[in-house]
């Protein structure tokens, strides 16, 4: 056995061979830096070696009021994008299915699609001047209807919703595509067995459309949980400024802020380790809730 | 689907939908609208505008003047295109090994790529790492940062795994090596996940704008987004001060900053907009293979 192993190495040298630089760049760029955050348990020594400090970072990080209010605005962020915006690309999906015309559908789609593959630079870019006062469009329509104009990016009360409809500008299309997917696969013959017995479009999508997706739903669902504490952080810098930050300041810009800005290098790790070991808990439960729910897992 | 009753909520689907994706073009529309409109009226130009009123191109002529927009330009092309021909080689040279079913530790090599995608150092380690291999404020720290994207792997595996298995034997008998059955054989006949993944991959580079700016010092190296971002958004906030002194030395100095922001908004987004139309169908397709099990 041992033998027929080494055989097989052997045989296939040239594969390793091929392989190698791949698994040398992962452990570069993936997991040096994995082993580089053990900062979080050391003072940062500018001459000579890092000392131990033990959990003493993660203690101040969490006595830290700032830090309290980090994370409260990391998870009222990310909760509100998770359920507010959840069900959008699924009744889209719906709406496109009940589209007759194959041209219509496919232009919709082509728009629908683009926003996915700007950066959040052009997005913040494009939604400062879309809310900017009184120049913008939303505050144009204001000043019509005799309405005071309003410094969105500014308002503490706007911002996270702000957030919440870029988002959706963002992603709603392309987030629509697994369920369209899971849409098409449906066999025709259960629609046209169903318009036989008189089953009225709507009875139809409650029927057999949203039954047929619920996996898909179940699936996603499970997915975008196990990245919960991502909020968002290129859409959070791009569109925070000195009015709101203490609304929209995430874990990821805190490291960032408070780390790297700072100097902080010790504070800013353990910042974002707690947040990694989180979000690490959140995969593995939800695969495991996945494989119960579904009878597959996430990977 | 063929049978289906056009009533009232039918019209009502497509009048919302076409509503909708109206909405969600408007934004680039508009900033496309400002940009094209004439010096004299774009003092008039607003959210609401709607035709560019004294068209002229001569707001993207004094743009790509600015000598920070035309580096930015030529920044992110350099990086897009070198990065780009650095991720596919070696994505797909680890996508190729790993969809040998029968390779000694293939699982251990899976297992340890997977890790990569639900757990990361973090920002600051990532930065310490570049410090120490002397790559701060060049060009290879954003071409090499993360060059293997493990999603994309994967991707690329699931398209590699439909090469038909004959004719790579074919090629083996042929006495082929294993470097030139990847890119002889299998590389040219998974065209559409090649094309799939080089277009994430693109998309990726041309929007970097968080790496270049922590780990490029030097202005003169910063791509595009970079460039956007301080003018978009960093001027935005207190002072124009910073943005108006490099105008000053330019023609530029004249323009509506209005003007200005909307042509560099649609000069980033050129070149998205002529692939798009050609690429999208890859795009979705590898929406789908990436894509948790269906």
């Amino acid at each position: 056995m041992k033998k027929n192993i080494r055989k097989r190495i052997i045989k296939d040298k040239q594969m390793y061979l091929l392989l190698f630089p791949v698994i040398l760049f992962f452990i570069i760029w993936n997991y040096v830096p994995m082993w580089g955050a053990r900062i979080a348990f050391q003072d940062v020594m500018y001459i000579g070696a890092n000392k131990w400090a033990g959990l003493s970072h993660f203690k101040m990080l969490f006595s830290s009021p700032v830090f309290l209010k980090v994370f409260i605005n990391t998870i009222i962020i990310s909760s509100m994008k998770m359920f507010l915006i959840f069900p959008l690309p699924i009744i889209l999906a719906f709406m496109l299915n009940e589209v007759s015309s194959h041209h219509f559908r496919k232009t919709v789609q082509s728009v629908i699609y683009l926003p996915h593959f700007l950066s959040w630079v052009v997005i913040a870019g494009l939604f400062i001047s879309l809310l900017a006062s009184p120049d913008g469009v939303v505050n144009q329509i204001r000043i019509f209807f005799h309405l005071e104009p309003i410094s969105y990016m500014t308002s503490t009360r706007h911002i996270r919703w702000i957030f919440v409809f870029s988002e959706i500008w963002r992603s709603i299309g392309w987030d629509s595509i697994l369920y369209i997917a899971a849409i098409n696969s449906i066999a025709p013959v259960l629609y046209e067995a169903a318009t036989i017995d008189g089953a009225t479009p709507f009875q139809q999508a409650l029927n057999i459309t949203l039954p047929a997706i619920v996996p898909t739903i179940i699936t996603v669902f499970i997915l975008n949980l196990g990245f919960f504490m991502n909020a968002g952080f290129d859409q959070v810098f791009n569109m925070m400024n000195d009015a709101v930050i203490n609304h929209v300041d995430i874990i990821d810009t805190y490291v960032y802020r408070v780390g790297l800005m700072q100097g902080n290098y010790s504070l800013g790790t353990a910042a974002g380790l707690f947040k990694g070991i989180i979000g690490l808990v959140l995969i593995l439960s939800t695969d495991k809730l996945s494989r119960k729910v579904t009878g597959e897992g996430v990977w | 689907m063929s049978i289906k009753s056009h009533g009232i909520g039918h019209y009502i689907i497509i009048a919302v939908l076409a509503a909708g994706s109206l909405v969600l073009v408007y934004p680039l529309y508009n900033q496309l609208v400002i940009s094209l409109t004439g010096t004299e009226y774009i003092s008039q130009a607003s959210g609401t505008s709607i035709i560019p009123y004294g068209f002229t191109l001569s707001t993207y002529k004094t743009v790509l003047a600015i000598p920070k927009v035309a580096r930015g330009v030529f920044n992110s092309i350099l990086i897009t295109s070198v990065g780009l021909v650095i991720n596919i080689v070696f994505t797909s040279m680890g996508a190729y090994v790993l969809t040998k079913r029968d390779l000694v530790g293939r699982s251990f090599f899976i297992t340890m790529i997977i890790i990569t995608m639900i757990f990361e150092g973090g920002l600051i380690p990532d930065y310490f790492l570049m410090r120490k291999l002397h790559l701060l404020n060049s060009y290879w720290s954003v071409i090499l940062y993360k060059a293997i994207n493990p999603y994309y792997l994967i991707i690329l595996m699931r398209f590699f795994d439909r090469v038909p298995a004959s004719l790579i034997e074919a090629a083996r008998i042929d006495g082929y090596n294993e470097t030139k059955i990847l890119f002889k054989i299998v590389i040219p006949v998974s065209v559409a996940g090649i094309a799939t993944v080089s277009l994430f991959y693109g998309v990726f580079h041309w929007n970097e704008y968080f790496r270049a700016m922590i780990y490029l010092t030097n202005e003169a190296k910063y791509p595009l987004q970079v460039v956007l971002r301080e003018l978009l958004i960093s001027a935005e906030k207190a002072s124009f001060i910073g943005s108006m002194n490099f105008l000053k030395v330019t023609a530029a100095a004249q323009l509506d900053i209005k003007a200005i922001k909307a042509a560099l908004i649609i000069i980033s987004i050129i070149p998205i907009l002529a692939f798009y139309p050609f690429v999208l169908k890859y795009f979705v397709k590898g929406r789908l293979e990436g894509s948790v099990k269906e």
